[in-house]
């Protein structure tokens, strides 16, 4: 019975987290004490998180690659803000918002639901490029619209929902996203989602609904999207097309593979960590500096992508990192029993992509038939 | 006559696009990643043309220069970046390339300043016309569509015919088979790099003989167009790669003729892919995928 | 195990964010010893040539102006922030452009960014005189002033000089994803002569590089109007040699500034001309020397007219707080952003007059758009 405790506690502590956070955070704005640079901060830090969670929905745990998540938030973002702008005056800002937020939600999961449709039919790479290519249709169609409706290439103007409680809001959205995340993952829903992951075949022959699920999941991670859509045309006076390009959809790919494929918590905090980061290089980093910014946060994320996944550092890492020396503070043994459903190892099976299948017959650390050596054998 | 010219114009685009499409299949079918920073290598070949071209001024040394500079960046790149994750998740390696590609633009920036440089591959008149009948074709645009085809052809038969070659095709196949038969396949991999660069450094002498202006993001666009030609060739596919570029070319320049579609030009492109995709669900060429359970 | 260690790490996280709040005023003037200039433009990415080329002549501006003893002994400093053309990117810029103590500021760059930074300069009452940000909207409130020209008059301009000139079909080519050329384009088209024919090709952000298509389009054209940066200028021209007519005429507006020194315009056998502000080829003394500054501190591949433009913003700013120190009007080094805004916008409505790089006895509108003479120049003649 402990051990099921704890899993529990475990379930819940990063809505513990995020909630105290919030509640702090809060408190400070409302008392003033928090600088507007760290109000605008924690805003977009709330809207990577939303996006990151459900982009890690589709990539992580449905195994497949999107390189369009950008397009969903555009159509969040335009729709969504442009329905706040209309009511805002009418039936005031909030309300207004919460309309924004179904509206803008809402038209992104019928969007996720249209590129749901040829993810039944295309697999990897092929279904990334038709993510990637929706997103561009989507924001290169509000570039072209008239200044009336969508504000065309000057960008439509949205209501800016006041920064001393707008990232409140929006802490409060991403706990609502992880809520409907994580229940669904730890459902036999999420069970059924991440068997499709790791082979469809299979899990198609015990019964799964395949189309549904995979439909679900691009619909519900399409809808979060469109939310951080809105939210993010509610931290701003415009929205501006270009924004939602295939860089901005590889930025949030980034966070969610620097997390962890399959590990939400890991979704969070890379997401936190890489906007902080951001906006630290990009307002600290000025002037003649400015340069750096980029190869700064190249250095990082190449060190850490290779620290992280490099089967050659495999040893290293497990030595000198705060899960085995906490570990060993604890002297606690690994439990089967306390496994969890939706952890995912990410070297194990992240994505369908094809090739996959290939590397994991591939060359390991542990092969007699390392190619180098055969190499110098045959010189 | 214009129509004509339209298509001309097309198949030349079309087959830059497939110089750079074809070393990302190649990069894709062997080492099994998208080296998103592919496009990059064609902005260090610009570059290096650049620099030849403003201190010595022989655009085919330059040229050459290019190849080499793009070969040694492509293999340190991998060497350096890659080769540490081989075996990792392939998205991790994703997230290298990306890395690079921001690194690779961002030391441009440093070393040649933001502004945009003019690279007169042809020199400051271009290379003029050729006239067949009332056609009238601008020479560059028949020389990249030459040399792209030709460049495609030895590929193929290099592929094809050569003893590296078909190892290259035992690799893709099956890389622990590869290897069981005494393929280096550290070493093919580190090939197809040097390969794939220089297509890009190719890749780059034509774009800029065609438009000389030359930045840090030259790369940025072309290489993602490329990275979608080389998908609806059908990915890891030779001749694929090479379809796909000129099929891309050329549906972005009759968009661009056709009356107020000018401005969706980007829209129609990618909305023909996902048309093509959906006929096709692996690509033009590509090879149905066997399902194992 | 790892469920530990990511408690560990969201434990750490937060409080890391919490403490560094600690380490962070807020956004007042109070402890400024030098008047703080903000502005936030394009740095890195494909635009950074025009940041950078505010930033260098801003910035040579305020080291004169600081070398000659400051305002009274106070001396300027500049703070640039990178917004790489983005518009979601300016917030952040502003709030901690507000931290470090701005007073006043250059506003944005570009007029992306730009519309954003309007609003929330308006929010907190900071006076910003933009150097090119050039979007109709930018001066919307009593605190922005331009110093360029706003596109919508742009191309009001042009249009009415196009009339004049008895055509009947007129080539434009202009880039639809960008607010510049489109706006220019939208104001030029509803000012044309409803008799002149229009042959109209764009390009995008997404192809800069292959013009041949809207070439081939716009090849009976004898007038081409082409309201678009020099980058793409340069392009479009050398792709067109042999194709489009030599006796054609490109026309463009204070984008086309810097082509000079992208190609050798010689080997372009069209004429070249432009409805602009600032010819860096000119000679008129106040351009001359400034090129030549420009020049010798930094490279002149970076040098245009919203270098020219930025240099004149700073010295602008600087005579009318001259202006008004000897008008007996109290300006501490800690004065608010506000405090001085009021001023400013007072100033600048008033009979302020300022001659510079870019224009003699330039003054601005009540609605904050910039009252100079708008030149035509001839970049080089038709070849005959």
């Amino acid at each position: 019975m402990a051990a099921k405790k704890h899993i529990k506690w475990s379930h819940y502590i990063n809505y513990a987290v995020i909630s105290l956070a919030t509640i702090i955070l809060g408190v400070l704005s409302i008392v003033g004490a928090l600088p507007a640079s760290y109000q605008i901060i924690f805003e977009n830090i709330a809207i990577a998180i939303t996006l990151a969670v459900s982009l890690s929905m589709v990539v992580g745990f449905l195994g497949e690659l999107s390189l369009g998540h950008a397009g969903f938030m555009c159509v969040g973002a335009y729709l969504g803000g442009k329905t706040v702008y209309l009511l805002a005056p009418v039936i005031g800002e909030i309300p207004a918002l919460l309309c924004g937020f179904v509206v803008g939600g809402a038209l992104a999961a019928v969007c996720g639901i249209v590129i749901g449709l040829p993810a039944l039919r295309l697999r990897g790479d092929y279904l990334a490029i038709v993510t990637l290519a929706f997103g561009e249709i989507v924001w290169s169609i509000f570039m072209n619209t008239s200044e009336e409706t969508f504000g065309g290439a000057l960008g439509m103007p949205t209501v800016r929902i006041d920064r001393d409680y707008l990232f409140v809001i929006a802490l409060v959205v991403v706990l609502l996203c992880l809520a409907v995340t994580q229940n669904l993952i730890r459902s036999k829903h999420g069970r059924a989602i991440t068997s499709i992951r790791d082979n469809e075949i299979a899990a198609r022959a015990t019964g799964i609904n395949v189309t549904k699920y995979k439909l679900a999941v691009f619909a519900i991670s399409a809808f979060f999207a469109g939310v951080a859509g809105v939210l993010m045309a509610s931290s701003n006076y415009t929205v501006q097309s270009q924004k939602f390009n295939y860089n901005y959809s590889i930025e949030i790919l980034v966070m969610v593979v620097l997390g962890g494929m399959g590990s939400i918590n890991g979704s969070i905090i890379a997401a936190a960590l890489i906007t902080f980061l951001d906006i630290k290089l990009q307002t600290v980093l000025t002037g003649e500096l400015a340069v750096l910014q980029d190869l700064v946060y190249a250095a990082i994320l190449i060190v850490i992508v290779i620290y992280n996944n490099a089967p050659g550092l495999k040893t290293f890492r497990e030595k000198y990192n705060v899960k085995s020396l906490l570990g060993k503070l604890h002297n606690k043994k690994h439990d089967p029993a306390n496994a969890r459903d939706d952890e995912a190892k990410w070297d194990r099976v992240p994505t369908k992509i094809q090739m996959d299948e290939v590397l994991s017959v591939d060359v390991q650390v542990k092969s007699p038939y390392d190619p180098d050596k055969a190499g110098k054998g045959d010189n | 006559m214009e129509i004509i010219e339209t298509l001309i114009n097309g198949l030349s685009l079309g087959g830059t696009y497939a110089m750079i499409a074809l070393g990302y299949t190649m990069v894709y079918g062997i080492a099994k990643m998208l080296n998103f920073a592919h496009g990059d290598i064609i902005m260090v070949g610009g570059y290096t043309l650049f620099v030849t071209l403003s201190t010595m001024g022989m655009p085919i040394l330059g040229l050459a220069l290019a190849v080499v500079v793009c070969v040694v960046l492509g293999v340190t790149v991998e060497k350096v970046a890659y080769k540490p994750l081989r075996g990792a998740s392939p998205l991790a390696v994703l997230i290298t390339a990306i890395g690079v590609s921001y690194l690779l633009q961002s030391l441009a920036q440093i070393i040649f300043s933001s502004a945009p440089r003019m690279v007169y591959v042809g020199g400051q008149d271009g290379l003029g016309f050729v006239t067949i009948g009332s056609l009238k074709i601008q020479k560059h645009i028949l020389i990249t569509l030459v040399c792209s085809v030709v460049i495609m052809v030895v590929l193929s038969l290099f592929v094809k015919y050569t003893k590296i070659g078909r190892a290259m095709i035992a690799v893709s196949e099956d890389k622990g088979a590869a290897q069981l038969m005494g393929i280096n396949v550290n070493m093919i991999i580190t090939i197809t790099f040097a390969i794939g660069s220089a297509l890009a450094a190719f890749a780059g002498f034509f774009m800029l003989m065609k438009s000389p202006s030359l930045t840090n993001t030259l790369g940025a666009m072309p290489g993602i167009k490329a990275f979608t030609a080389a998908v609806i060739g059908g990915i890891g596919s030779l001749p694929g790669a090479m379809l796909g570029g000129l099929f891309i070319g050329l549906i972005e320049t009759i968009a661009q003729v056709v009356p107020g579609m000018g401005a969706y030009t980007v829209a129609i492109e990618f909305l023909v892919l996902i048309i093509v995709l959906l006929v096709r669900p692996t690509g033009i060429l590509g090879k149905k995928r066997r399902e194992k359970v | 195990m790892k469920t530990m260690f990511k408690k560990a790490f969201a434990v750490v996280l937060a409080a890391a964010m919490l403490l560094t709040l600690a380490a962070c005023g807020g956004g007042n003037t109070a402890n400024n010893t030098e008047y703080v200039i903000g502005v936030s433009g394009p740095l890195t990415g494909p635009a950074a040539v025009y940041g950078v080329a505010v930033q260098n002549s801003a910035q040579m501006a305020i080291e004169e102006i600081n070398a000659a003893g400051g305002l009274d002994g106070i001396k300027f400093k500049l703070e640039a922030m990178d917004d790489k053309h983005d518009a979601t990117k300016v917030a952040a810029n502003f709030a901690a452009l507000m931290e470090k103590g701005m007073q006043v500021s250059l506003g944005t760059v570009t007029t992306a960014p730009g519309l954003e930074f309007t609003k929330l300069s308006n929010d907190d009452k900071v006076f910003f005189l933009t150097p090119s940000a050039s979007g109709d909207k930018i001066p919307e409130f009593d605190n922005g002033f331009q110093m360029c020209f706003a596109d919508g008059n742009q191309g009001a301009v042009a249009a009415k000089f196009v009339n004049g000139l008895g055509l009947d079909k007129i080539g434009i080519f202009y880039k639809s994803d960008d607010p510049y050329s489109k706006g220019i384009f939208d104001q030029f088209k509803a000012n044309l002569d409803k008799g002149i024919a229009t042959v109209e090709t764009v390009f995008t952000a997404a192809n800069e590089t292959d013009f041949s298509a809207q070439i081939t389009e716009l090849k009976d054209c004898d007038f081409i109007f082409m309201p678009i940066y020099y980058q793409p200028a340069s392009v479009f021209m050398t792709q067109a040699k042999g194709v489009l007519k030599n006796n054609a005429t490109y026309y463009g507006c204070d984008g086309f500034d810097g082509l000079a020194g992208q190609i050798d315009l010689t080997t372009i056998p069209q004429e070249v001309s432009m409805l602009s502000h600032f010819d860096a080829t000119s000679d008129a003394q106040a351009t001359v020397d400034f090129v030549k500054k420009y020049t010798e501190k930094y490279s002149a591949e970076t040098l245009n007219q919203f270098g020219a433009s930025a240099y004149d913003c700073v010295y602008a700013i600087f005579n009318a707080m001259k202006e008004m120190k000897a008008a007996g009007k109290d300006i501490p080094v800690t004065i608010s952003a506000e405090e001085l805004y009021t001023l400013m916008k007072d100033h600048f409505t008033g009979d302020f007059s300022y001659s510079g790089v870019t224009g003699n006895d330039i003054t601005w509108e009540d609605n904050g758009y910039v009252n100079k003479a708008a030149v035509k120049f001839t970049l080089k003649e038709a070849d005959k």
